[in-house]
């Protein structure tokens, strides 16, 4: 009887959360939300200081859910959201639904290999032809490292 | 009055038998889940994504208004799901997504539909949110508890038995190489 009691307590006191939790992290700051085209447009006005954005979840990354792609209000332009492995895990079932985020703007400058591949690789995606002797500067990458997430349904 | 003598040996032996018996289910747990997360780079534990891909005959989408081009991608798809959004990736291709979690891209530069259909591992999933600590802090308690009970376990096991059989004599050479074949990997 004892261990009955001990075992009901011990599983009362795990209280694991439902699968269907879509917070993640700290709550959200919803008062100051920017559009990602105004961010876009001028991004390293931004590093500095903790931005919330929204947006469609147009992708998600499949195998350790650790990153997502907002879809900009701008068409063709998007921000991605990025965190380490295990900090938050996003479920590819996101995709499509609104989502809010609060972080940091993180700058990743890439070197001239770097940036060729990276535009080979989005023209690739994108089904476009790309002569990488057209690139001649190297470019800087955005990605939001965020504090808190919602997805909304 | 006599102090009755505690049976450290029997004590260890019951100990290590009810803790073992209560383990099962987490090393279990914990074992497929480390299989499927070893494996990530090859396998996908979490979801199952199968892609349909459609060639599509050249016809008259309607580019400027994305209401009327979901209507004529669901006829032409034959697909009957609620849309949830659209989005344009790039000029040439205009993604779906379905409220129950499918989506579907058309691809105008190659002519083509490819339909993408997610299937969540529900109990995959549910075993890599408790491996992965994606849960509450107090799983986190509970599973360093675990940890101390697998150390107790690996350490009650050497004094499980007495006699030729004992980790003391020629068996020792398995506790040796368990010990060993863990460090061959750290200096190789």
């Amino acid at each position: 009887m004892n261990f009955c009691k001990i075992l009901i307590l011990m599983i009362a006191t795990i209280g694991l959360p439902s699968a269907a939790a879509e917070q993640f992290g700290k709550p959200v700051d919803n008062t100051n939300r920017l559009k990602i085209s105004t961010i876009m447009a001028a991004p390293d006005n931004y590093l500095d200081q903790p931005i919330t954005i929204e947006g469609t979840v147009v992708g998600v990354c499949a195998k350790r859910g650790c990153w997502m792609t907002i879809a900009s209000d701008k068409r063709f332009e998007n921000l991605q959201i990025k965190v380490n492995d295990g900090d938050m895990v996003f479920p590819m079932t996101a995709k499509g639904s609104k989502a809010i985020a609060t972080g940091k703007l993180n700058k990743i400058q890439l070197n001239l290999d770097r940036t060729k591949a990276l535009l080979a690789h989005r023209a690739q995606q994108a089904g476009n032809e790309f002569d990488e002797n057209t690139v001649t500067e190297p470019m800087a990458i955005y990605q939001l490292v965020p504090t808190g997430v919602e997805i909304l349904e | 009055m006599n102090k009755r003598k505690i049976n450290w040996y029997k004590l260890n032996r019951s100990l290590h038998r009810d803790i073992g018996y209560f383990c099962i289910g987490l090393v279990i747990i914990f074992a497929v889940s480390g299989i499927a997360v070893n494996h990530k780079d090859d396998w996908n534990p979490n979801y199952r994504v199968e892609q349909a891909i459609a060639p599509i005959s050249t016809q008259n989408w309607s580019l400027d208004n994305d209401e009327k081009l979901i209507s004529q991608l669901l006829v032409t798809s034959q697909i009957d799901e609620k849309v949830k959004a659209s989005y344009w990736a790039s000029p040439t291709q205009f993604k779906v997504f379905f409220k129950n979690g499918d989506n579907l891209l058309l691809n105008l530069k190659d002519q083509q539909i490819i339909y993408e259909k997610i299937t969540p591992r529900h109990v995959f999933q549910a075993f890599n949110r408790l491996h992965l600590n994606e849960t509450k802090a107090s799983w986190i308690i509970f599973s360093d508890a675990f940890a101390a009970l697998l150390i107790f376990l690996a350490l009650s096991g050497l004094f499980m038995i007495k006699g030729k059989h004992s980790p003391w004599g020629m068996r020792s050479l398995w506790v040796i190489s368990g010990i060993a074949l863990p460090a061959v990997y750290i200096f190789l």
